[in-house]
């Protein structure tokens, strides 16, 4: 098996080395994942320069398309947050362009998913969750702190509550990064098993071919969902640190 | 999510058994730690100037455009309500003058009908007397002639008797011992 295991499901996971750059003793390589990244940057970007080029009244489907995506994020934000989410929206519309692209670019064959690494989805709820605290702290100050105590609990229940609560607080980056990354891998990793078996079993391979058709549209689905799931659950926390009382 | 996690764990020890037999590879790609600063090095800059175009470019045209649909949309409704609140007046005035026409109409047609009923009727009458002095009229005219005609045949017999008398008798006969033996 010259070009790895025609099964090995985690093949298309593996970071190669595109153009080697080492700044200060860092590995900051040009790789395939980077390459991606620029892929949905890209995607991102033609996107909405194709569709804010002819700006008209009437919208073409370009334009419709990129108002669309607009309307979709300002709408989740707006009830989500509220009016105080209006300054974050960039922030939330390009997290969810990034992740929708890659999550879609990930889903050709022979590509690369960079949200199927754990270290980029958890860059992204890192960032989120720092960003969150700060703005909690910032905006509330020390009242902050009663989104561990939540109001209308008996004091006696404190002690068991608040600890829930701090460690329900501090894995919310851990299950936000998990959830798309794990989704992406599974996801990604079942296809790859499905089309391998669909070459081996040669004229048989028919049953694990209308599975795998089954399966990529649930893919499909999945890809925009977790997209979708990870921006409406940093609007959830944005809106807990601007308003902690509820 | 659970059943993603075993998924999750499942790939982990089903990789290990691939990787045995195939490249060697050690471990899951995504815990190679060396891979690490490069992918973040290139999600901020990559994630970077997506924020900036996105913050810069995209969302100030994007909200301008949606901005100027929507004042164009009411500004649209509002001018077709004004149009429509103009026809509906339009419309009402037209109906009002539509009524008080057919009402003026239906007056004078009325008042018509009246006047060449009372026309009518007094022709009648006109008719009727003119008739009536017509035949008064003819009967005396009827009665004068009966007794021209009378007095005619009577001045004729006396004459005649006269005639006869003064042949037959030679007698000149008085006309009132005539008259009186006539009768």
């Amino acid at each position: 098996m010259a070009a790895g295991n025609p099964i090995d499901p985690i093949h298309q996971f593996e970071i190669s080395k595109i153009a080697d750059i080492q700044i200060g003793g860092l590995d900051l390589s040009f790789t395939n994942s980077s390459l991606f990244m620029v892929f949905a940057l890209s995607a991102t970007v033609m996107l909405f320069l194709i569709g804010l080029s002819r700006r008209s009244i009437i919208p073409n489907r370009m334009q419709m398309l990129s108002e669309l995506s607009y309307n979709f994020i300002a709408n989740m934000l707006r009830d989500q947050v509220g009016d105080q989410g209006r300054a974050y929206f960039p922030f939330i519309f390009s997290l969810f362009m990034f992740i929708f692209f890659c999550n879609f670019i990930g889903l050709i064959p022979y590509t690369f998913t960079v949200t199927s690494h754990l270290i980029v989805t958890f860059a992204f709820a890192g960032l989120i969750f720092i960003a969150v605290t700060i703005i909690g702290f910032v905006k509330n100050g020390l009242g902050y702190l009663r989104i561990f105590y939540p109001s209308g609990i008996p004091i006696f229940l404190a002690p068991l509550i608040v600890p829930i609560e701090i460690i329900s607080y501090l894995s919310k980056p851990i299950s936000l990064s998990v959830r798309l990354c794990a989704n992406m891998l599974a996801g990604h990793s079942i296809l790859k098993i499905f089309a391998g078996f669909t070459v081996m079993l040669g004229f048989l391979g028919f049953a694990p071919l209308v599975f795998l058709v089954v399966l990529y549209a649930l893919e499909t689905l999945i890809a925009a969902l977790q997209a979708y799931i990870f921006t409406i659950l940093t609007c959830i926390y944005l809106n807990d640190a601007l308003h902690p009382d509820h | 999510m659970k059943i993603l996690v075993q998924i999750f764990i499942l790939l982990l020890s089903s990789h290990t058994i691939f990787a045995a037999e195939g490249q060697g590879s050690t471990g899951l790609p995504q815990m190679d730690i060396t891979t690490f600063p490069s992918q973040l090095f290139w999600l901020v800059i990559t994630f970077t100037i997506l924020y900036i175009f996105m913050w810069r470019v995209v969302i100030p045209k994007l909200s301008t455009t949606i901005e100027e649909r929507k004042d164009k949309i009411s500004n649209d409704i509002n001018e077709a309500e004004k149009f429509n609140s103009e026809a509906t007046g339009i419309h009402e005035k037209y109906e009002e003058q539509m009524s008080s026409a057919s009402q003026n109409a239906s007056t004078i047609i009325s008042e018509s009908k009246s006047q060449m009923n009372e026309y009518f009727e007094n022709l009648k009458l006109e008719n009727e007397k003119k008739i009536e002095e017509m035949i008064k009229k003819s009967q005396e005219m009827i009665k004068s002639r009966e007794k021209e005609s009378i007095n005619e045949v009577r001045n004729a017999t006396l004459e005649t008797v006269k005639e006869i008398i003064v042949k037959y008798l030679d007698k000149t006969p008085n006309d009132d011992e005539i008259l009186k033996k006539l009768n």
